[in-house]
């Protein structure tokens, strides 16, 4: 069974947990006091992740460490529908991997200016909303474009992909970090629609969405 | 500035089903959602309760839930229609966010921060044909964004790779300015309305005069965006060197006086508050007709399931309805009225006197038979006409995926009315029908057999119906206050032959009521304003608390325990039996 | 040095914590924000205490002998914090005697960032009501939504608001007992800014879980919300509490930062309050007999 070395309010173990239960993964939670114990820089957890980062996890012996990593590796493992990262498609991979390292650049922004404002963080909050909303222009834009040609998603498929996953948190919890989303319509239409994903769980910060009409 | 005070706040395909937009217009925000009868919504952004933003509340499609404490408000009025901290009670009725005119057109959604006179045309667009570009919002004013437009530079939809076309002003007018690209034969209309959102931002909302399909239209749009994006550096470095005016703080308008303390009674009496036409009547069973009442102008009042209209008929009578509607069906009011055999003039009136076109006088809604909301199960139990307040309580619960059953008493399928209301009720709905009242009290034990802590029960039938389910409801070890009851009239003789005094404690006055008298003629008689609606003691509008004394119950409204408890009385059929009743009035 | 005449005397005399001592490491300099004050403090190896104002020289880091701080501000440790004030406060801070109850694990569980006034955060603390909406599934699921009648009174001597007999539906009640039920709550705002709440215990039905919570207004409209425990638990590490905790705070967090006006509108006609709502109507009453201006939109004159 999968472990996952879990903080409750990290943008990053939730995506894990997310993808794990949209796809029906069984796991289990090692509960870490990243704040405000630092626990993430202990001996034990340092020697899991030399970077002294979460999320981690443990499956069956082999210790992987690096959000979007680990969605690489859930869905290649254990996604039957070789949907949310289709291993056979090597153009729509390409896009997820270009998207995986966007949602880095959201996580070194928006995830960097929550941590200010909630958590205390020293950094340079205005430089990192400034980055969010840099970032959050070019997606929203390539959903706006997404959407006036029926996609509804990241990737260029009928189906979301762990690029969606990627992204998700952070553009969520942005309001935490001073980063409003009120200029971003199609980014908050999008978040909708992650929300019904079947199989969808909430983190604190972020709501569930109502049911979609019945068509 | 402006002639007219409509902006733009969003596109029409901003709103899809289910989304709740989150605009902005001079600093005021608003929470804008479509409902799925594809009314546009546009609301001050603050939940009454506590101030918290709807933008980030739920859409079902009829109603918007707050997410702090699940206060739902319906589409069209932005009533409140259920809080849920207080299953109990009907939430008063004039608990309603603020609303704001919304007009769909050119492909975009207007609002206006006042009342204002229909949204002007604009020269050159037509709603059939034109493309909306992607709104480009900036961190810049309103003003500064509209004079760079005037250089704004584009190309004609059908010659974006041409040689740079010429652009020129065909008008500038407020906060838009229309341009004309002519390129060769090739020329388009953009017109552009800059969304004044802040002090300091913006949003420039384009329309090209017409629409492309395929490549070429996403060619278009990629073009502007690209533009529009080069146009909106160029302004925010322009205004990231001034000076920033500070962000517009909106004022929010004070709550009614009255709400701003726990709820007391409202004013008043048999009013015709509004008048309706008959936009539909046709038999919807057996001797039943359905009505469908649409105001003469403005929004039909918020009404909540179990309410109830007085109908002030031609005749001079005025009578009791439920509104059958599901939440959020707030366009009119659908009403069922049965021919009765021994009428006394009003379903008569009704069925054969009113036609579709004819206007009728019809009071507030009022809800004494309020839903509560928290059971685990609920169970409705309807006898013939009896459905009507109980179909729109059935179609709240299941619109909320609560599990209820609705058992419906008939003499056959010809007299199940609303048909279609009931088919949306699925496998929650059962008829009974063709059963004595044998059979029915048989049934009844049944249904009611199986009391569990957390279940509801609402019946609404003939009185026979409902005295028998009273019995059994007690027997099966119901409490009073799980079971509720709403009778069509009072069918007790009423005594009125005792005479008594009344004290109204608040008031400070003391009042005779003689035989023959009601105390809520005598309050009338002496100024003291009181609603009623029945005044038969079956609708429990007229009721009030009883500090000392003890009241005569003759009503059917109050149940057993209340009556009981002699706390409260209803004033349009009740007496007393001690020599005076002081009121809290 | 920014000027403070915005602030009334009621809340500068307050005491505030300003850290959890856990949170410290001795004899290093720590800096925070209080009341739009830039202040420092540090925490000696003896446990002695200091904080300062207006001391650009010290900054986060530094190493300062905390018992060799002179001209500094007032200090007390309590409930795992320190405390300070900017202005001449009272003898002792408020008491909470189950904290001394030796068989009780006391937990400062964190310091969160909010950006909201402190008032605001209070008002939500003593609210039941969400408890379905906010914390679903774990305080309240639906349909059990009701806020029964509850008790609120002002108690003279104490200078502080309690409401009594609050109970609510929760999922999953007890350890013991399969299902939900009531549950009890007792809350206790004892100083403007910090409320304390009893909740009946799943593991001992005669006596209840304490949780605290203490705001620090950064300034109108932010605070650090300071968060202790005082619980009858010996099954769960402070690891798995604190997650709870932080888990149930970080839900309420997206309610706070998306009320508006941020400041708390002492007008009773500015928002729509319900029986529900009694203790926050109290509360509202109370910061106005106070004079409290601070994070609150005063009644108009």
């Amino acid at each position: 069974m999968i472990t996952l070395y879990d903080f409750e309010l990290s943008g990053n173990c939730y995506k894990l947990r997310l993808l794990m239960s949209i796809l029906g993964v069984e796991y289990k939670i090692v509960p870490v006091d990243f704040y405000p114990g630092r626990e993430h820089k202990s001996a034990t957890l340092l020697k899991l992740n030399p970077l002294g980062q979460l999320p981690i996890i443990d499956d069956d012996g082999l210790i992987l460490r690096d959000a979007q990593a680990i969605l690489v590796y859930l869905a290649a493992r254990y996604d039957a529908s070789g949907n949310w990262y289709p291993r056979d498609n090597p153009a729509l991979l390409g896009e997820i991997g270009q998207w995986l390292a966007f949602a880095d650049g959201i996580t070194a922004t928006a995830s960097a200016a929550r941590l200010h404002d909630g958590l205390f963080y020293d950094l340079d909050v205005e430089a990192a909303r400034a980055g969010a909303h840099r970032l959050f222009r070019i997606l929203d834009e390539h959903l706006w474009f997404g959407q006036q040609v029926g996609r509804d998603w990241i990737c260029a498929a009928d189906h979301p992909t762990i690029s969606d996953i990627a992204c998700f948190p952070y553009v969520l919890l942005s309001e935490e970090g001073g980063i409003s989303r009120q200029d971003y319509p199609a980014i908050r239409r999008w978040g909708d629609r992650v929300k019904r994903v079947p199989g969808f769980i909430v983190m604190s910060g972020i709501f569930p969405a109502g049911p979609a009409r019945a068509i | 500035m402006s002639s007219h005070p409509w902006h733009p706040i969003a596109a029409s395909h901003d709103l899809p089903f289910r989304h709740v937009f989150h605009g902005q217009l001079f600093g005021r925000e608003f929470a804008v959602w479509r409902a799925d009868d594809g009314y546009v919504n546009v609301w001050e952004n603050r939940c009454l309760h506590r101030g918290v933003r709807l933008s980030i509340g739920v859409s079902d499609g009829r109603e918007l839930k707050c997410q702090y404490h699940g206060w739902r408000y319906s589409n069209r009025t932005a009533g409140c229609t259920y809080i849920p901290a207080h299953p109990a009670d009907a939430p008063a009725r004039t608990i309603t966010n603020r609303t704001f005119p919304a007009e769909e057109r050119y492909g975009l959604v207007w609002s206006s921060l006042e009342e204002a006179a229909a949204l002007p045309r604009v020269a050159g667009l037509d709603d059939a044909n034109l493309l909306v570009l992607r709104g480009m919002p900036l961190n810049a004013p309103a003003a500064l964004a509209l004079a760079h437009l005037a250089d704004y530079r584009f190309q004609p939809n059908n010659a974006i790779d041409s040689k740079e076309a010429l652009v020129s002003i065909e008008a500038a007018e407020g906060f838009s300015i229309a341009l004309r690209a002519r390129s060769g034969s090739q020329e388009t209309l953009a017109v552009f309305f800059v969304q004044p959102v802040d002090s300091s931002r913006s949003v420039i909302r384009g329309v090209l005069d017409r629409n492309a399909e395929g490549m070429v239209r996403n060619t278009i749009l990629r073009h502007h965006n690209e533009r529009l994006s080069a146009l909106r550096d160029r302004v925010e470095r322009e205004a990231a060197a001034l000076p920033a005016a500070p962000p517009i703080e909106p004022v929010y308008e004070s709550v009614a006086p009255e709400l701003a303390e726990m709820p007391s009674l409202s004013a008043s009496g048999r009013r015709a508050a509004i008048t309706v036409q008959v936009a539909r009547k046709w038999m919807t069973a057996n001797d039943i007709a359905g009505f469908e009442l649409r105001p003469i102008r403005g929004l039909l009042p918020t009404f909540q399931p179990g309410a109830h209209i007085d109908v002030h008929l031609p005749n001079g009578q005025i009578r009791q309805y439920s509104i059958t509607n599901a939440p959020g069906e707030t366009d009119s009011y659908t009403i069922g009225v049965k021919r009765e055999r021994d009428s006394k003039g009003g379903s008569s009136c009704l069925h054969e006197t009113v036609r579709e076109g004819d206007l009728l006088a019809i009071s507030e809604p009022r809800n004494n038979f309020p839903l509560r909301r928290d059971a685990v199960k609920t169970l409705f139990i309807a006898g013939g006409i009896g459905i009507t307040p109980l179909i729109a309580m059935a179609q709240a619960l299941s619109h909320m995926s609560l599990l209820s059953e609705l058992h419906y008493f008939a003499q056959d399928e010809t007299q199940l009315a609303f048909p279609e209301r009931l088919a949306t009720l699925g496998r929650a709905l059962t008829s009974h029908l063709g059963l004595n009242p044998q059979a029915t009290a048989a049934k009844l034990a049944e249904l009611l057999v199986d009391y569990r802590p957390d279940m509801h029960a609402y019946l609404c039938g003939p009185a026979p119906m409902l005295e028998v389910a009273r019995r059994i409801a007690a027997e099966k070890g119901w409490p009073d206050a799980s079971v509720h009851f709403e009778y069509f009239k009072n069918t007790k003789a009423i005594d009125d032959s005792s005479s008594f005094e009344i004290a109204l404690a608040r008031s400070a006055v003391t009042l005779r009521v003689p035989a023959g008298s009601t105390i809520l003629e005598v309050m009338r008689g002496n100024g003291i304003d009181m609603p009623s609606s029945c005044e038969q003691g079956a609708c429990g509008t007229c009721v009030a608390t009883v500090l000392e004394g003890e009241p005569d119950h003759q009503d059917v409204y109050l149940n057993d325990a209340e009556k009981r408890s002699g706390t409260k009385i209803m004033t349009c059929v009740s007496r007393a039996c001690s020599a005076r009743l002081v009121l809290d009035l | 040095m920014r000027e403070m005449t915005s602030i009334d005397p009621v809340t500068l005399n307050l005491w505030y914590p300003i850290v959890a001592i856990g949170d410290t490491k001795p004899d290093v300099a720590g800096t925070t924000m209080l009341l739009e004050q830039p202040i420092g403090f540090a925490v000696g190896v003896s446990g002695r205490a200091a904080a300062w104002s207006a001391r650009p020289d010290l900054r986060a880091g530094d190493t300062v002998d905390a018992s060799s701080v002179t001209g500094g501000l007032p200090v007390k440790t309590a409930y795992g914090y320190l405390w300070t004030s900017l202005g001449t406060p009272a003898a002792d801070i408020f008491a909470i005697p189950q904290y001394a109850e030796p068989d009780r694990r006391n937990i400062a569980a964190a310091s969160i960032g909010v950006n909201v006034s402190a008032p605001r955060a209070i008002e939500n603390f003593l609210d039941m009501g969400h408890f379905p909406y906010v914390h679903t599934g774990i305080l309240g699921i639906e349909p059990h939504t009701e806020v029964k009648e509850y008790d609120v009174e002002i108690s003279v001597d104490g200078d502080e608001i309690l409401a009594t007999r609050c109970r609510f539906f929760q999922p999953m009640a007890s350890t013991v007992a399969q299902g939900g039920a009531d549950v009890e709550y007792v809350y206790r705002v004892p100083h403007p800014f910090c409320s304390v709440l009893y909740k009946s215990s799943p593991l001992d039905e005669k006596r209840m879980d304490v949780i605290a919570i203490f705001l620090q207004p950064m300034d109108q409209e932010h605070v650090r919300a300071h968060m202790m425990l005082s619980v009858l638990d010996d099954q769960n590490d402070d690891t798995f509490i604190r997650r709870f905790q932080l888990m149930i705070f970080g839900q309420d967090k997206p309610i706070l930062e998306n009320q508006f006006p941020k400041r708390l509108p002492l007008d009773p006609r500015a928002e729509t309050p319900i029986r529900a709502d009694k203790s926050a109507i109290a509360y509202r009453r109370w910061l106005s007999q106070k004079g409290i201006t601070y994070g609150v939109i005063p009644v108009a004159a």
